[in-house]
């Protein structure tokens, strides 16, 4: 859905100059055609003046205008800190709301909102094809921490370039830019080219590489999401010891074991797959303890007395 | 910077032609040699690594404006957060993005080419501006002339036309704050006052080719 509004937007931008420009007579067949099925999309929420009216919801996910409100990504603030010491006040506030939200619900914004994370879902498909197919494809496991890594790299070189380096480098903010660019003012810029070399290293090194082992974003959301107060736990009572929650975790978790740690992003993909419920989500500030193995492991490792008696007999 | 690579090379060349000549060089002094030219090379290397970067600042490949508000090039480089809601807003269409021909620093920074698509000063792009890069100005003539600082127009009297003895005017008559940025005097010949701020509609509606008026960006 965040997906299709940022595909939605320069477009609405593009009908916003039509309008402005008042000459719906001279435009292009095609353009005449935009303007027609933009008018009729934005009929419903617009008054009598759309062109200004418009401007209510701008920008994209990285940094956007929400009715007034101005809301930013927590790592632009970052990487303006970084590049030149100082913060702008009305960054700070625009960052507010999604600190404090990742404050409460962890690191949310990778599975709920982030644009990338589309495509990031189609390319394991797509490696899910490639490997039915008969091909090779990478799935190394790297060390979780190396995005803690890249992103102290990239606060030093935003200071070392004097610029937000992270812009260049962070899939979310590259998609709404270039899905801007392409649409509104024609053209791709050099973003894209990182972005696709983030697609090939997801298909060649790992599995869902980018996010689970470079992304600065998620590092920071990571690290603010700490100690959330949602968290997924597991009921050991419930849990058979299937796996299926370990092996469908797109962050490369380890739920079988309670290992959810500060990087869980509450996508809830190991609660649907779950088939005996063993999944759930609690107000909590800390994860419980490794529980041991559920309770078919559990029969099997520690038979009790009775057990042990019946598989003699 | 070459100058510095060919003297080192060439102190290098010198170094090994003595070394083959005679063999009583004291240690210390190819020691200290050695260090200077390590020394040296690492400085210039990092130069070399630092020159593209400041390239923005120093010496842009084109001529271009930032938009109407905006901070001084350095401060400009380390507060915008490339997220590009400039061009959204903008009314005109005239807000573009670098990609890397300008430097890494001003990648993907808003910059407007006033001969294809001038600022009409609508303001727009510092109200939505959220990393401070482009400062909020009110849409008024006091605060725009006093604060928006784009660049300043300059007339080519060999080819304005006015100049020239044909009358003309047209830039007068495109100014947006027409005899408080820009006069006309005898035959229409333009004459541009100090309180231009450099919104480039004159350069974009000069009806010479190439431009008899065009804007002098200020970075600074």
């Amino acid at each position: 859905m965040v997906f299709a509004m940022l595909i939605v937007l320069p477009y609405i931008y593009v009908y916003q100059t039509f309008l402005e420009s008042h000459a719906y007579d001279l435009l292009a067949d095609s353009e005449k055609q935009l303007y027609d099925i933009m008018e009729t999309l934005t009929q419903p929420f617009v008054g009598s003046d759309p062109e200004n009216e418009l401007d209510a919801i701008k920008g994209t996910t990285w940094s956007g205008n929400f009715f007034g409100f101005m809301i930013s990504d927590p790592l632009a603030g970052l990487g303006q800190f970084a590049a030149g010491l100082s913060m702008h006040q009305p960054l700070l506030l625009a960052i507010l709301i999604p600190v404090l939200l990742t404050l409460l619900f962890g690191r949310f914004y990778c599975g709920w909102i982030c644009p990338a994370i589309f495509l990031y879902e189609l390319n394991t498909n797509i490696r899910m094809m490639l490997k039915r197919m008969g091909l090779r494809v990478g799935s190394k496991g790297i060390s979780l921490n190396l995005k803690y890594y890249v992103l102290a790299l990239g606060v030093l070189l935003s200071g070392f370039f004097g610029t937000v380096f992270f812009a260049s480098i962070y899939p979310p903010a590259i998609i709404g830019r270039e899905l801007f660019y392409a649409i509104a003012l024609g053209g791709f810029s050099s973003g894209l080219v990182f972005f696709i070399l983030t697609l090939l290293f997801d298909l060649l090194v790992a599995r869902r590489g980018f996010c689970r082992y470079l992304c600065p974003g998620g590092a920071l959301y990571s690290l603010l999401g700490r100690y959330r107060v949602l968290r997924i736990q597991r009921i050991v009572a419930e849990c058979n010891d299937c796996a299926k929650c370990n092996a469908v975790c797109e962050l490369g978790l380890d739920p079988l074991n309670d290992g959810f740690g500060q990087e869980c992003n509450n996508c809830t993909a190991c609660i649907a797959i779950c088939p005996t419920d063993g999944l759930e989500f609690k107000f909590q500030i800390k994860d419980i303890a490794a529980q041991g193995p559920g309770h078919l492991g559990k029969k099997y490792l520690y038979p009790s007395a009775e057990d042990q008696a019946a598989q003699v007999e | 910077m070459i100058r510095s690579l060919v003297r080192l090379t060439s102190r290098k060349m010198q170094r090994e032609l003595k070394k083959s000549s005679c063999d009583t060089i004291a240690p210390s002094v190819e020691n200290t040699d050695r260090r200077n030219f390590l020394k040296e090379l690492i400085a210039s290397a990092i130069a070399l690594a630092v020159q593209p970067v400041h390239a923005a600042q120093n010496q842009p490949s084109i001529r271009f404006l930032r938009p109407p508000g905006s901070l001084p090039e350095k401060e400009f480089a380390s507060q915008c957060i490339h997220c590009g809601q400039c061009s959204a807003v903008c009314p005109n269409r005239c807000i573009r993005y670098f990609g890397l021909e300008n430097g890494f620093a001003s990648m993907d920074t808003p910059y407007i080419i006033p001969r294809e698509k001038a600022c009409i000063l609508c303001m727009k792009c510092g109200d939505i501006c959220p990393s401070g890069a482009i400062q909020p100005i009110k849409r008024a003539l006091e605060p725009i002339i006093s604060k928006v600082r784009m660049g300043k127009a300059v007339v080519d009297r060999q080819l304005c036309l006015s100049w020239q003895g044909k009358t003309c005017g047209v830039c007068y008559r495109a100014c947006p704050l027409a005899d408080v940025a820009i006069r006309v005097g005898l035959l229409e010949q333009p004459h541009v006052l100090d309180k231009c701020v450099g919104c480039g509609l004159c350069e974009r509606s000069c009806i010479q080719l190439p431009q008899a008026i065009r804007i002098i960006p200020n970075y600074g």
